[in-house]
């Protein structure tokens, strides 16, 4: 089997406090508007009046915290006309800046809302798994930031043998998709509709 | 409003109208040529062919300031395997040098008649293959409200009526030179030309038609897959989108206004029989 890192994250132990989103921002220099990492909070439930006065509640929330999927079919790389975009053999999606025209096409194909668009440099931007850590034989800024351990990297053959193989919990799209390379550990709450939508996209203020 | 994608509607409507604008103009060059000759029909579709180019050229402007590294522009084509956006660049390029090489070969009368009809009929046939490129460049899983069969199908119908309503004004402004020229014109030029406006009318009514169906349709075929996707058309984008309806059906009318002369409603109905072309009064000739 090729080899395909990805990453791991665990929705029963993310409190979204952003540490890992902020520590993308600082390692990568990102600029304002770019958060390659994002956390996204999903809640729901309802209150309901029960016969004795007092009401009952189904209430929860939870978070997922997403850098690039490094999709095993990666719709940016597809749609790309410049074949800036490619799939290197550890797996890992990158973006070539001499090759980008900007032409916002695999932001558009990304259901994940990955690849970035940079103003200033007319050119797409995105995680890129700290390559630089990943052959330093370090593990990436978000990770190692990480208060609850809720993230980490590895080969995703291995990560499925340890974690299973849950890859579409609320609010990700279907895995069939895109076939991501991540592996999460449900929230109680957890469903796995697939449904597709664009990402609301709650940075918690920051941007 | 989103402004942002200006550069990519310009493009988009510059060269569905440009392909539009070539087949429709062959269509009419195929029935004049049936009944009044081929000298006829070219006199009659030389003019407006000429105006074709430099609305895909503007078109094709149009898209580069879309990208946000312009320079790199022309590495656009070298995902033809798997990127539709390269096949559209492809075919757009392709189209418009078919397109140049049979106006030159038109205008100066290069080759026979048969020849260049060969040429048109390539050049037609590729820009058919950019009007689809362009749908299927909207044709993605990850955006359910996009991958619809509708994309494609409107895609098509803009085409033919940006095509029937440029050429209908490339043939009224022809219609003011030749009046100009020789006033109460009363040339088999000038018949050939009002008639071609009154199918034009007809077409573009039809076609206007067909999208007012075709609206509605794809919101209904979004509630499955995108439901989130509707629901913001009628929310968020609600009176846009309203506008948009509005403005089809006035664009009937108007169309219907303009160019269908009273006497065609209705023959028990006889009038002056005098049509009107965007307010000329034009005088029978037959």
């Amino acid at each position: 089997m090729a080899k395909q890192l990805g990453f791991y994250f665990d929705a029963t132990a993310c409190i979204g406090c952003r540490a890992c989103q902020v520590a993308c921002k600082d390692k990568n220099d990102l600029v304002v508007g770019q958060t390659w990492r994002q956390v996204v909070e999903v809640s729901g439930g309802s209150w309901t009046a029960q016969e004795n006065g007092t009401w009952a509640t189904t209430a929860f929330a939870y978070y997922v915290s997403l850098g690039c999927q490094h999709c095993e079919k990666p719709s940016c790389v597809e749609v790309c006309p410049t074949g800036a975009m490619t799939k290197r053999a550890d797996g890992i999606v990158v973006v070539n800046a001499e090759q980008c025209i900007g032409c916002r096409y695999c932001e558009w194909a990304c259901p994940y809302g990955s690849p970035q668009f940079n103003e200033a440099k007319g050119v797409m931007t995105k995680c890129n798994f700290c390559e630089d850590y990943v052959a330093q034989g370090k593990k990436p800024a978000c990770v190692d930031a990480c208060v609850m351990r809720a993230l980490d990297i590895g080969e995703l053959a291995d990560l499925r043998v340890k974690y299973g193989s849950v890859a579409q919990i609320d609010p990700l799209p279907a895995a069939n998709l895109t076939r991501p390379s991540i592996v999460l550990t449900p929230h109680a709450k957890s469903s796995t509709h697939g449904d597709v939508k664009k990402l609301a996209l709650d940075k918690g203020g920051m941007k | 409003m989103n402004v942002r994608e200006w550069a990519l509607i310009t493009f988009t409507i510059l060269a569905q109208m440009s392909v539009g604008s070539f087949i429709v103009l062959g269509i009419v060059h195929y029935f004049t040529a049936k009944k009044s000759g081929e000298k006829q029909a070219d006199e009659l579709s030389d003019r407006a062919l000429l105006a074709i180019g430099p609305v895909l050229a503007l078109g094709m402007a149009a898209s580069l300031l879309h990208l946000g590294n312009p320079l790199n522009a022309y590495k656009a084509v070298t995902n033809l395997g798997t990127s539709w956006l390269s096949r559209e660049i492809f075919f757009g390029v392709l189209f418009a040098v078919a397109g140049a090489v049979f106006a030159v070969m038109q205008w100066k009368k290069i080759a026979t008649f048969q020849i260049r009809n060969l040429v048109a009929i390539l050049a037609a046939v590729i820009g058919v293959a950019l009007v689809y490129s362009m749908a299927m460049v909207y044709m993605m899983p990850t955006r359910p409200s996009w991958n619809m069969l509708t994309t494609p199908v409107s895609f098509f119908a803009t085409t033919l009526l940006l095509g029937v309503l440029a050429m209908g004004a490339a043939f009224v402004a022809n219609y003011w030179y030749v009046q100009s020229k020789n006033p109460g014109c009363a040339s088999e030029q000038c018949v050939l030309l009002r008639d071609s406006l009154r199918w034009f009318a007809v077409a573009s009514i039809v076609l206007l038609g067909f999208q007012f169906v075709l609206l509605p349709l794809w919101v209904a075929l979004m509630a499955g897959p995108a439901t989130a996707s509707a629901a913001m058309l009628v929310g968020e984008f609600g009176v846009v989108f309203a506008l948009r309806l509005a403005f089809v059906f006035l664009g009937a009318g108007v169309a219907r206004h303009l160019f269908v002369p009273r006497g065609v409603e209705s023959g028990a109905r006889k009038s002056d029989g005098h049509g009107r072309v965007l307010g000329v009064r034009a005088r029978p000739c037959r």
